[in-house]
């Protein structure tokens, strides 16, 4: 069955089976390899990416469900995010296997709630697991990437 | 064998082993583009230098370790090397292993590298000498090329690479005073969070090969059991299924894609051969190690300082108290796999996230029926380890089941079974004594351990009845603490459920039970926990710092608001001193952190913003672990099989602030992946009782209820 969605701003048709989840078509079909498995049930978080803009836990969406949609992955913010430079100047990743799902989480927190307080921060990131430890340095790289991406002065 | 002693050992087989050796009179053929200064260190014609290393970068960043120790000794912009793992050689063996354990990476490896990269330094600034015809000595290699001030005369190390390649390697070479060095001890980022960043295919599950298909293996969730048989039909209706493999514990179904891989393996109708644990349960677990606390069983000496027997005779009072643990996960975010390769020469080609090189390679040479030679080890970075990686029980089946379809395989795990495979931190039990002169004084402890010998299960050569595993008592053992009499031995008490070095290993475990008991001594005569710590400590000034540091830095004699507490805890492992201060209090009824002050002595540092990294890492998978991690046993299997009941902690339950004081005493390097991990499960459960007024001698605290 042909399925058609837009990813990271290109229109991609997918021959595969509807069923399949979203995660596992952007891997293997599309060879998309920045989303990661951990779990297969949505409680890790590592294979987050944002479809229509809301962060989503893509191991759990089949390809279906997002037939028409706008996904968006890690290699879809271009590698110069404000996001992506914030982790690099607090020196997020460990192993790294979760930061991509951890990046597009905080994406998506900051789409929503820009200046974020540290509890929306906590509240925000809780979904995404990382076995490192690397906690504190993701909340001070949302924090940071807040700062860069508020406007310069305000009205 | 790697064995926890291996990793445990001191530095001698080391210091023979140490020599990288460059590679003998190697000429520079331009046909291989790239002139080899040596097998491990190759320094390209563009003046690229890339180290083969010894290490597995899992996210501990000893590969940036290794950058910065090169760029520094031999001269040249931290952005021009390279690292990456080797496969399997000589002079990365330690022990007659290659592999990454033990927080080895960088303390192990820092002179050895020093001197091969000064070797390199040597030959290259001798191959421009010779080429100028001015003296070796007025030549200095900086920022990438050799340059002579005299004359102005400067030439990149590219190009003198093979010039260099021909010329013999000074045995003895000069190390660049401390002064030269522009990395070592400063802040640097890290060589692999750029690509990590970006999301770049980096990880053995993001490889791709030619032709390839995916596996997805059903294991016997019964620990060990054998494969009896499969209705091979259940899983090859599956759309995309293209075969199935009957591998070492079970069936690996193959296909087309990942998920119709998953999806045959979950409909596959598989048998398994029943197990004599079939019906083991935790409770059944917990009541033997309990039993090997009794007098009638039969220990294993591990410390006999002064005469314990003697001491408890003379003493005012003995106290005692047991303490349990369970078994925990490694949990690395990504589940097992690796990618496997016939290609036309009869080589086995692997890409696999394994932190021991050597033993993986031998495990797939088995598998394959080929000499060890004829596999190639291709180690990518790892997406977590944690002593996860060090054994070889996933090679095997993705080795049987690429030479069975004669194709690329990507063989992987569901989650389900990175959890229920087992090779967990062992659960463990352990009665500690301490017995108290006339003035409340400690004059000796006991301490006996008891639960399955961790080496007897990881090690390839298992472990002789009567011998001591190491890990069982580990921490206790090697303790600073210094009263009359110490006594330590360890009752074995082995387990069907396989066991395999847990970050931090025996200190996990053992560093709760004695820090959490010094505290009960602490309240049981009336002194503050801290004072007492040092009364123990008395005779070690290097200790003493440590524990002074961390007290001072946290205020420890200053007030807290109202439901706060404090706890500390000092634990020495893998070379390095670490006291934790944790401030606790709770929070709808669960322990939460605000704080934790960590003083870590570990002799001297790289890099201090990794070993910040290392310390805020390993006191979050500590009080991971401490406040609801647990794998319970029932019906001869793990109940927890994915993270829905397998409590990793998570964000909100993060400690609002983690201080990290670096002491660089001067000491022998020592380790920093494991040791901040242990004293953070005492220093939380010390600073509850001192809230709660409850002793806590169970873990995970999630399995107790406060009020």
């Amino acid at each position: 069955m042909k399925i058609t969605l837009k990813v990271n701003g290109e229109t991609r048709v997918l021959e595969a089976d509807p069923e399949m989840p979203l995660l596992w078509a952007l891997r293997d079909v599309l060879g998309l390899k920045g989303a990661k498995y951990g779990c297969g049930i949505g409680a890790c978080g590592a294979c987050t990416v944002q479809v229509n803009g809301r962060a989503m836990r893509s191991c759990v969406v089949p390809l279906k469900a997002v037939a028409g949609d706008e996904v968006r992955t890690i290699e879809g913010l271009g590698g110069e995010h404000p996001v992506q430079q914030a982790w690099l100047e607090e020196q997020v990743p460990q192993c790294g296997y979760c930061q991509t799902g951890q990046i597009m989480q905080a994406v998506a927190l900051l789409e929503k709630t820009p200046r974020p307080t540290t509890d929306q921060i906590r509240e925000g990131m809780n979904g995404v697991l990382c076995r490192c430890g690397t906690y504190p340095r993701i909340e001070a790289a949302v924090r940071r990437a807040a700062a860069a991406l508020a406007p310069k002065a305000e009205g | 064998m790697l064995t926890r002693r291996d990793f445990m050992a001191g530095s001698g087989a080391l210091a023979v082993a140490v020599a990288l050796p460059l590679h003998p009179a190697v000429d520079a053929d331009a046909a291989t583009a790239q002139a080899f200064l040596t097998a491990y260190l190759e320094v390209a014609p563009d003046g690229r230098v890339t180290l083969h290393s010894p290490t597995t970068e899992m996210g501990q960043g000893t590969h940036t370790g290794h950058a910065v120790i090169i760029a520094d000794e031999l001269g040249v912009d931290l952005d021009r090397v390279s690292v990456v793992t080797a496969e399997p050689a000589d002079p990365f063996r330690r022990n007659g292993q290659m592999g990454s354990g033990g927080s080895w990476g960088v303390r192990a490896w820092y002179q050895p590298l020093r001197k091969a990269t000064a070797q390199a330094r040597e030959v290259l600034i001798a191959a421009a000498s010779a080429q100028w015809g001015v003296p070796a000595a007025e030549c200095v290699l900086e920022r990438g090329a050799v340059v002579h001030g005299a004359s102005q005369r400067r030439q990149g190390i590219g190009a003198l690479a093979g010039a260099a390649a021909a010329l013999p390697l000074p045995a003895d070479p000069p190390l660049r005073p401390i002064s030269e060095l522009r990395y070592t001890g400063r802040k640097v980022p890290r060589v692999d969070l750029p690509a990590k960043v970006r999301g770049e295919p980096v990880f053995a599950s993001d490889v791709e090969r030619p032709g390839m298909v995916y596996a997805c293996a059903h294991l016997s969730p019964v620990f060990g059991a054998e494969l009896e048989g499969f209705d091979r039909e259940s899983a090859s209706a599956v759309p995309g299924v293209i075969d199935v493999v009957a591998i070492p514990g079970g069936a690996a179904v193959v296909a087309t894609s990942s998920w119709a891989a998953i999806r045959g393996a979950e409909s596959l109708r598989i048998r398994f051969k029943p197990t004599p644990h079939d019906g083991l349960d935790s409770a059944t677990i917990s009541r033997q190690m309990r039993a090997g606390l009794a007098d009638g069983a039969v220990p294993i000496n591990a410390r006999q300082d002064g005469d314990w027997a003697a001491v408890a005779r003379g003493a005012q009072r003995v106290i005692e108290a047991d303490y349990e643990v369970p078994y925990l996960s490694h949990a690395p975010m990504e589940p097992w796999n690796c990618t496997v390769e016939f290609d036309a020469d009869g080589d086995v080609h692997v890409w696999a996230p394994v932190q021991t090189q050597d033993r993986n390679r031998n495990a797939a040479a088995a598998a394959a029926g080929v000499p060890a030679e004829k596999v190639r080890l291709h180690t990518t970075l790892l997406g977590g380890g944690f002593g996860r990686r060090l054994g070889s029980d996933g090679i095997a089946a993705a080795v049987v089941t690429a030479r069975a379809v004669q194709r690329p395989v990507k063989f992987f795990w569901r989650r389900e079974d990175e959890f229920g495979q087992g090779w967990y931190r062992p659960a463990q039990v352990a009665r500690l004594k301490a017995a108290l002169d006339v003035d409340g004084r400690v004059s000796g402890l006991h301490v006996r351990t008891a639960g399955p010998a961790l080496s007897a299960s990881f090690g390839l050569q298992g472990l002789p009845p009567g011998q001591l595993d190491g890990s069982s008592v580990q921490a206790i053992r090697e303790s600073r603490y210094k009263p009359a009499a110490f006594h330590v031995e360890w009752v074995r008490v082995d387990q069907p459920v396989p066991m395999a070095p847990w970050r931090a290993v025996g200190a996990t475990q053992n560093g709760y039970f004695l820090e959490c008991f010094i505290d009960e001594v602490a309240r049981a005569t009336q002194r503050d926990p801290y004072t007492l710590r040092r009364e123990l400590l008395a005779h070690d000034a290097r200790a003493l710092n440590v524990i002074d540091t961390a007290a001072r830095a946290a205020g420890w004699d200053q007030p807290l608001p109202k439901g706060r507490a404090r706890g500390m805890a000092f634990v020495e492992s893998y070379g390095s001193l670490c006291a934790e201060v944790a401030e606790v209090s709770l929070r709808e009824g669960r322990p939460f952190v605000h704080r934790v002050v960590c003083a870590l002595d570990c002799g001297s540092i790289v890099l201090p913003d990794g070993v910040r990294s290392q310390v805020e890492g390993g006191i979050v998978q500590g009080l991971s672990a401490v406040l609801g991690e647990a794998v319970s046993i029932a019906a001869g299997r793990a109940q927890e099989l994915n993270f829905d009941t397998y409590s990793l902690l998570r964000i909100q339950d993060a400690p609002e602030r983690i201080e990290t004081i670096i002491i660089e005493s001067g000491e022998a390097m020592g380790g920093v992946g494991e040791p901040p991990l242990p004293p953070i499960a005492p220093a939380v459960v010390n600073a509850l009782v001192a809230l709660t007024g409850k002793p806590i001698r169970e873990l995970p605290l999630s399995r107790h209820r406060f009020a």
